[in-house]
């Protein structure tokens, strides 16, 4: 049920859409980017449950309507893996499929090196195994600080609109952009410092489940090339870049759940295949 | 006049925009250029020689002159080439087949008044796509009349900035309702001050008293991507580091949206 848990020692909000009369139907945990919330899900989730999928979209620790971390706010991406760990084994989860997107896709890439046991398919969007170090830690620790942050607001709407697609419809685009004002700056500094410095590049021959990474061809903060090579590193991983796409597929793309329908689909028939 | 004189093209100081943009026709690298171009300069380093060799750097400017002259751009105005800033993006090769993707990016008269310095971006660019060399060359062209000029694309200029200034939104004056400061717009060489009080433009000049709070630069590429582009796209520059930003950084920050906004005038005033 759409609720509160307590997870690691503090309340979660998690958005569980369950399909009626069908309680094993396959689950699909879905991941929002650095400082946002499930609520870049929030067309796709009921349309991916219709499709038959039990869709559950929490909110980070800090993020959304969820509490903070009790030890601040989180600079390493495996520790949030860890806690959605937690969270599914509290909901009860014994397997599900995972779907983010920049840190999610990063967290979903971890999740996969952590758990592919349990795993049944994870799409990575905008993420690879290594940023290179960029952006600079040093810079984002500065802007920790309030006072060196100046114009954060008009940075992150801004900021969107430059990494949106060239498809993206302009009034589709000014609401994401909008949105995305609404962020803790210090949580989502914190999450891009966890972007930043996580390295999976040693720990990629761990995964086993069926990964497909997808990056947007508009997408300047991925080099599409990085995430290639990340593909390369998994046996069987499947790679897609998006023409006219940028950093946000599941808010861009009119229409996203049956895309993801389809490359769940296509993963689970690999897994099969296997 | 000396246009009676003139036997090629029309095209005086005059005739050419910011933002005029060319391309020639395919010239391929033979054995016979590396040769002859090894004959010419004495440079016979051992990575000219050989089959995979590269031809030397200077040869692409040289070809790249030549198919400017293909594009019959230049005629008997043009009085001489002033400077060549050059980069060597790959090497060339024999077999390749080189175009030039010309653009004029300046335009500016001269003190004198009779004639001004059009610089040109040109790009070596392969059968591939990938670009080989790249750079701007400056020549000194005839002028046909006193002027005045154009100055809608003189970017980093006064004349420029007048023009950004009237077409500003008033939403600019909200923004910096509680500004004191001084905006600086530089293109290359060029540099121009924005004095602000309150959110409004108190002053444009080459340089005002207490120098610019901060300063916005940029090639002139650059600046022309940001009028040309069919969206403003200066946040986008900015994030890939096509601009660099002298003076006071926090304030550069604090100044985000009213830059995108002098863009946005920019744009329209081009």
């Amino acid at each position: 049920m759409t609720g509160y848990l307590t997870v690691g020692g503090a309340l979660a909000f998690v958005e569980d859409h369950r399909v009626p009369g069908a309680p094993d139907a396959p689950a699909v945990l879905c991941l929002h980017t650095a400082g946002q919330s499930g609520a870049q899900w929030r067309h796709v989730a009921p349309e991916l449950a219709a499709a038959g999928y039990r869709v559950v979209v929490p909110d980070l620790p800090g993020h959304g309507r969820s509490e903070p971390a009790p030890s601040g706010p989180v600079d390493d991406l495996g520790a949030y893996a860890a806690w959605l760990l937690a969270l599914v084994d509290t909901m009860g989860l014994e397997r599900f499929s995972v779907a983010g997107c920049s840190i999610g896709g990063k967290i979903a890439l971890d999740l996969a090196v952590r758990a592919s046991a349990r795993l049944d398919a994870v799409v990575a969007m905008a993420a690879d195994a290594w940023t290179g170090g960029r952006p600079s830690v040093k810079g984002l620790r500065r802007e920790l600080a309030d006072v060196a942050a100046p114009s954060r607001s008009d940075r992150t709407e801004l900021g969107t609109y430059a990494v949106l697609g060239r498809a993206v419809d302009p009034a589709r685009a000014a609401l994401i952009a909008t949105m995305h004002r609404r962020e803790d700056p210090v949580v989502s500094n914190s999450d891009l410092i966890g972007w930043a410095s996580h390295d999976l590049r040693e720990q990629l021959g761990a995964i086993t489940c069926p990964l497909h990474l997808v990056v947007g061809a508009d997408d300047l903060w991925l080099d599409a090339e990085r995430v290639r090579w990340t593909a390369s590193r998994v046996a069987g991983a499947r790679c897609t870049v998006l023409d006219g796409v940028g950093h946000y597929p599941m808010e861009e793309m009119p229409g996203f759940a049956a895309v993801l329908d389809g490359w769940l689909r296509e993963l689970t028939a690999d897994r099969e295949a296997a | 006049m000396t246009g009676v004189l003139m036997s090629r093209t029309d095209r005086w100081f005059e005739d050419f925009a910011v933002g005029e943009h060319f391309t020639s026709g395919p010239r391929a690298v033979t054995a016979e250029d590396l040769a002859a171009f090894t004959r010419l300069s004495g440079d016979d380093h051992p990575l000219h020689a050989g089959p995979d060799a590269m031809l030397q750097g200077p040869f692409g400017i040289a070809v790249a002159m030549g198919l400017m002259q293909s594009l019959d751009i230049h005629g008997d105005a043009v009085q001489g080439l002033l400077d060549t800033r050059w980069t060597y993006r790959a090497p060339i090769r024999v077999g390749d087949v080189l175009r030039l993707e010309l653009t004029i990016v300046r335009t500016r008269r001269t003190r004198g008044g009779t004639r001004g310095v059009v610089t040109r971006l040109m790009r070596l660019v392969g059968d591939d796509g990938a670009t080989r060399q790249e750079g701007t060359t400056a020549a000194l062209v005839a002028a046909r009349t006193d002027g005045p000029d154009d100055a809608r694309r003189a970017f980093g200029t006064p004349g420029w900035a007048r023009l950004v200034v009237a077409d500003l939104d008033p939403a600019f004056a909200e923004t910096l309702a509680t500004w004191d400061g001084t905006i600086g717009l530089r293109c290359d060489d060029d540099e121009v001050h924005l004095r602000v009080y309150r959110g409004q433009v108190i002053d444009v000049s080459p340089r005002v008293p207490h120098g610019a709070t901060f300063t916005v630069a940029a090639d002139a590429r650059t600046w022309l991507e940001l009028v040309e582009s069919a969206d403003n796209p200066f946040m986008r520059l900015a994030m890939i580091g096509r601009f660099t930003v002298s003076g006071d950084g926090y304030e550069y920050l604090r100044l985000t949206s009213a830059l995108h906004q002098l863009v946005d005038a920019a744009r329209r005033a081009s």
